[in-house]
């Protein structure tokens, strides 16, 4: 029952090409239709399932079973998953280019189909068919605009980087399969301890890969290639959710394997100091937004390391809403500039709606109270404080960081100082578009009720987690950090617009460098492997089975003589023999078997003639070998038995 | 019924090749409505097929006395494997028999050809008489021959040839040893019902290893198995299309088909001891068989190479499910991935080969260099193609997935580490898939690509009801696999599983 949540979405999907067929005009306004009427089921669908407390089953052949069941914590992701696409599909409709916009939306809706049914899978078989469906999806997504030839392959790079992390989860369900006959998500706490590593690692690597974490960030880089509503979704609530998503959900079975929450927090502390770096020096307006998704799904690793999935999930719910929201803006300021370059923009005067959006979005990816995304930061602060008090300090860090950013983002594309004369030039974004900034921006303020403390408790007993309480002297620190990084960063965008445009900052803005490291320790070396082994199988495996067909040939010629003489006798012995079977049978049956001879004389004879077409002259020898080797070896097994 | 499947074929074939006077139009009806009538008959086998709790090992049993002296007769039946195998081929052969070809102006010979292999490849798959069966295999080899031969292109009859003989040597080694398993039997018999039940040869004697041995070379060569695999990209590249999808999609199946037959269900014993070796060269074909596609630079050896790949995945699975280690349920779920991607396989590489075919008659090369940007005037072949390769390269919701992750989870819980290597093999797949696609659909439009025509409507129809299936199989794969895990090699204490 359940699995119908995913229905809607591809319903919607393969309506689409209905929606665009009679090209009478208004094509825009039907797959928005389309889209609002597919994604509203599927919310809708939510929230009734958890309502009622659904679940699904769908048996292939025992023991595969597939499984969906809704827990608190799942039902919200099932629910804010279609909330945040809604507005990006509105604005898809409407923003991007007509050429392939039909494809665009279809694909979209598979998109959050994919992510749905790997939200409500209640057993790893299940999560794995959505978690390769999503990628599949940003895989087409990505290369949506394939006539440069670029786009598709960055789809290509996000792709493999993100299946080779895939293969982590492959990892976890065979090895839960095997320690306890099932693939579901209530076996893995009865897993022996070898394995359970097995799982718990796989898991954390499939999870690093899909959420960008350090090595394998550069691939949201790449993604940048697809249309912005694709990043927006690909970066708020689906794919590169999924990874946290997950680990939020099976935190209380990885938090019982050794070393597995220790590896969590290290890779998320690591990726969120190091993507916010990045994403500061970075003057491509995606590009800082990119990084600064894998900084911040690095602070989710290190509330779920620390053993609070519970903020981990606030902090997605609060990421996905301002995210959306800055890379719709970034999508409407890259249109007017025709580059996304942040030192070409300052739309403050011309778009000043949009402006105004995108600074409560910024607001929030500051982490400044009172804003959504400042609450669950100051929780992942103090969840760090409980592990250590580095920790803490390294998140706070990493806070000013993103202050750091989000003002350099904010500040170089949508200041007021550019003259008013343009007003009236270049794009606008309309009215649909803005509207879905709009629903955004009422998103992060929605979110900005966690600050108070009755809200705050009706979310964590309604999603059954533990929210930690922080402590002032923490707070006063962090807050003053973020001040820090808000003042560095608007002296970035007014001082030094071009930072990252050239030299070592430039360098360092691709990811530290780790994308040509990739490409120095991975993709060359397969590629080159792939070439030798190619070369390998003509000039060395093949060449000695043509050796040997060589020299069958020579031994073939010495035997020929021999052969051709037992041969000719073995025919003439047939023939007679079947001549006198022949002559024994009479009537009816000599007729019927003298029409076979002949049926098979016609039949052989025709073969005959194809055979002498493309003979070589060779195959006779051949089969003479075969007879002696054959021969061998019936005395060979005859000795021996 | 199941010997009608097998002789509509081969007397519609004779008729073809006896009647001079049928035009190109007559002829390719007759093939087809012959070809789609052993297609039906295996269905109507197939509606009453009993999948339940108590079903016989072998049903829709069928025999006639041939030599009875020797204990040789004209005996068929299926088991699960065997007709969810045989309807896959019967399918894949309407397919093929309705794809546009290039006759060379001899359209009654070809049709002929590809009715005779039809009927004696299904015959492989129905027989229940070691005799018959060899006959088959060696039949079909044959009718292969002609096929590339005579309607291939480029060095085509040095490539028929090469794969004539070397595969001929296989069938060879393979005899000896079904003889010598006949003959260690107490009654003399070909019956392979009472073969299985007998098990003639036992441990890992000399002898017991021997024809174990020649089984699984024979059958190596066939499947291929690394190192045994390089007739297999000649003979793709220089065959006409409908005949590589054959090879592919069916030719290649009576290797795998006859190992879980024969050496796994007739020797179990020995076969276990074999097995962890049988499951290295296995994997060495799936990394080799991969690693070596990505450095192809035509489409048709990428793909061919892609088989050397997944066909390691297919004796992974029966090696894992004859080894006499782990759980039963997980070599169950091994062989069952097995036999699913005999299917899986058969329907994506055949729909893959089919639409090479497609390359090459409207521009004359399979070199990837020569096409781009084909999706501005094919997208309908752009489409099928991309669904196929994401079939291939094992994305779920489609065939290949089902049977590769049963495999991986079954084989697993038996050789763990090689189960996890072997993982790798689905990333350089989807590398390799993805880059040939972009390759020759998207990007820059290519000179000789300006004006490549989309689907002809036969082709089209072709390829979306095999790859319907694909999807079918991917989604709700349940009906499929209840047929499979019925019968002889998955009778416990009966097959290889215990």
């Amino acid at each position: 029952m359940l699995f119908l949540l995913i229905l809607p979405p591809i319903l919607a999907a393969l309506a689409v090409p209905f929606a665009v067929s009679n090209t009478s005009g208004g094509a825009r306004g039907r797959l928005l239709g389309v889209a609002l009427v597919g994604l509203a089921g599927t919310l809708a669908f939510a929230f009734i399932a958890a309502v009622n407390g659904w679940a699904g089953m769908l048996v292939w052949a025992r023991p595969i079973v597939l499984t969906a069941a809704l827990t608190p914590i799942s039902a919200a992701m099932a629910m804010l998953v279609p909330l945040i696409a809604l507005p990006i599909l509105a604005y898809a409709t409407f923003h991007e280019e007509e050429e392939g916009l039909a494809r665009l939306v279809a694909f979209l809706l598979l998109f959050v189909a994919g992510m749905e049914l790997l939200v409500i899978a209640a057993d790893l078989l299940t999560l794995l068919i959505g978690w390769e469906l999503v990628g599949a999806c940003s895989y087409l997504l990505i290369g949506h605009e394939w006539r440069e030839e670029e786009n598709p392959a960055s789809g290509l790079y996000a792709f493999l980087v993100t299946r080779l992390g895939d293969l982590g989860l492959f990892v976890a369900a065979i090895a839960t399969f095997a320690a306890t006959g099932s693939f579901s998500y209530a076996a893995l706490g009865g897993i022996p301890a070898p394995l359970a590593a097995d799982v718990a690692f796989g898991l954390i690597l499939s999870a690093a890969a899909k959420s960008g974490q350090v090595p394998f960030s550069p691939w949201l880089f790449r993604a940048m290639a697809g249309p912005t509503s694709v990043s927006a979704l690909l970066h708020a609530a689906t794919m590169v959710a999924a990874g946290a998503y997950i680990l939020i959900q099976l935190e209380p079975f990885l938090a019982s394997v050794p070393g597995a929450s220790v590896t969590i927090l290290g890779l998320g502390l690591a990726t969120a100091l190091a993507g916010g770096m990045v994403a500061v020096l970075q003057i491509h307006a995606k590009k800082l937004l990119a990084a600064s998704t894998s900084a911040h799904f690095g602070l989710m690793f290190v509330a779920i390391g620390a053993g609070f999935p519970g903020v981990a999930f606030l902090h997605l719910a609060a990421h996905a809403a301002f995210k959306a929201l800055l890379f719709l803006g970034a999508g409407i300021a890259g249109s007017r500039a025709g580059t996304y370059s942040l030192d070409r923009m300052s739309f403050g005067r011309v778009l000043p709606w949009t402006a105004v959006l995108v600074a409560v979005g910024a607001l929030s990816l500051a982490g400044l109270p009172p804003l959504g995304g400042g609450w669950t930061k100051e929780g992942i602060v103090t969840a760090g404080e409980h592990v250590d008090l580095w920790i803490a300090a390294g998140v706070i860090a990493a806070g000013a960081l993103s202050a750091a950013y989000a003002a350099r983002f904010a500040l170089s594309a949508f200041d007021a100082s550019s003259p008013e004369e343009e007003k009236d030039e270049g794009y606008r974004p309309g009215r649909i578009e803005l509207a879905a900034l709009a629903v955004l921006a009422v998103l992060v303020v929605v979110t900005s009720l966690l600050w108070l403390p009755l809200v705050r408790n009706a979310v964590a007993s309604w999603l059954n987690v533990e929210l930690p309480e922080a402590k002032l002297v923490t707070f006063v620190l962090s807050t003053l950090a973020v001040l820090f990084g808000g003042i560095a960063g608007a002296v970035v965008a007014r001082r030094h617009p071009g930072l990252g445009r050239e030299g070592d900052a430039r360098g360092a803005a691709n990811w530290l460098g780790l994308p040509a490291l990739i490409d120095r320790l991975v993709t060359r070396p397969a590629i080159g492997l792939a070439k030798a082994a190619a070369a390998v199988d003509d000039w060395v495996i093949d060449a000695m089975v043509r050796a040997i067909g060589k020299g069958g040939r020579q031994a073939g010629r010495l035997w020929s003589s021999l052969a051709d003489v037992s041969v000719d006798s073995v025919v003439a012995g047939l023939a007679a023999a079947t001549s006198r079977v022949a002559s024994l049978g009479g009537g009816v049956g000599e007729r019927l078997l003298n029409g076979l001879a002949d049926g098979t004389a016609l039949m052989v004879g025709q073969s005959g003639r194809d055979a002498r077409r493309i003979q070589t002259g060779l195959s006779h020898h051949y089969y003479a070998l075969a007879v002696a080797a054959g021969a061998v070896a019936i005395l060979f097994l005859l000795s021996v038995s | 019924m199941l010997t009608l499947a097998i002789l509509l074929p081969l007397i519609a074939s004779l008729a073809l090749a006896l009647g001079p006077g049928f035009g190109e139009r007559v002829a390719r009806v007759i093939a087809l409505v012959a070809s789609a009538l052993s297609l039906l008959a295996l269905v109507v086998v197939w509606l009453g097929f009993d999948t339940g709790a108590g079903a016989p090992a072998f049903q829709a049993v069928a025999e006639f006395a041939w030599i009875p002296a020797l204990g040789v007769a004209w005996r068929v039946g299926v088991d699960g494997m065997a007709l969810a195998v045989a309807l896959m081929s019967a399918l894949l052969f309407v397919g093929s028999i309705a794809w546009p070809a290039d006759y060379k102006g001899k359209a009654r010979q070809y049709y002929a050809w590809f009715l005779f292999l039809q009927g004696v490849s299904l015959g492989l798959f129905l027989a229940l008489d070691l005799l018959l069966f060899y006959v088959f295999f060696d039949l079909s080899l044959v009718g292969m021959y002609f096929l590339i031969g005579r309607w291939g292109h480029g060095d085509a009859e040095y490539a028929a040839l090469k794969f004539f003989i070397y595969t001929l040597a296989g069938s060879l080694a393979m005899l000896l040893a079904i003889l010598a398993l006949v003959l260690a039997n107490d009654t003399l018999t070909f019956d392979m019902r009472a073969l299985i039940a007998a098990q003639p040869l036992r441990g890992t004697d000399l002898k017991a290893s021997l024809v174990l041995f020649g089984l699984l070379l024979g059958f190596a060569i066939k499947t291929p198995l690394v190192p045994f695999h390089t007739w297999l990209p000649l003979a793709h590249v220089e065959a006409p299309g409908p005949a590589s999808a054959i090879l592919a999609g069916v030719l290649l199946k009576m290797g795998t088909y006859g190992i879980v037959r024969i050496p796994f269900s007739m020797m179990r014993e020995t076969f276990a001891a074999y097995a962890l070796p049988l499951a290295i060269l296995a994997l060495v074909s799936i990394l080799w068989g991969a690693i070596v596609a990505l450095g192809q630079t035509s489409l048709k050896r990428r793909i061919a190479y892609t088989s050397v790949n997944h066909m390691g995945y297919t004796v992974l699975g029966i090696a894992a499910a004859g080894a006499a280690l782990g759980a039963e349920s997980a070599r169950t779920l091994a062989l069952t991935g097995a036999v699913t991607e005999m299917v899986a396989h058969g329907l994506i590489t055949g729909s893959l080969f089919l639409m090479a075919g497609s390359f090459w008659q409207r521009a004359q090369t399979y070199e990837m260099s020569a096409f781009g940007g084909l999706a501005r005037t094919a997208p309908k072949l752009t489409a099928a193609f991309f669904l196929a390769a994401f079939a291939s390269l094992g994305l779920p919701a489609l065939a290949g997935f089902v049977a590769e992750f049963q495999i991986f989870a079954g084989t697993f819980a038996v050789y763990p580490w090689l189960a996890a290597v072997a993982l790798i093999g689905i990333v350089v797949t989807a590398a390799l898939f993805l880059s040939m696609a972009q390759k020759l659909f998207m990007g820059r439009a290519a000179v000789p690509t300006r004006d490549f025509p989309d689907f002809s409507r036969t082709e089209a129809a072709v390829v979306a009801g095999l790859l319907v299936l694909v999807v079918l199989i991917g989604i709700y794969p349940s009906w499929l696999l209840t047929l499979i895990e019925t019968g002889s090699a998955f009778l416990p204490g009966a097959g290889g599983v215990r």
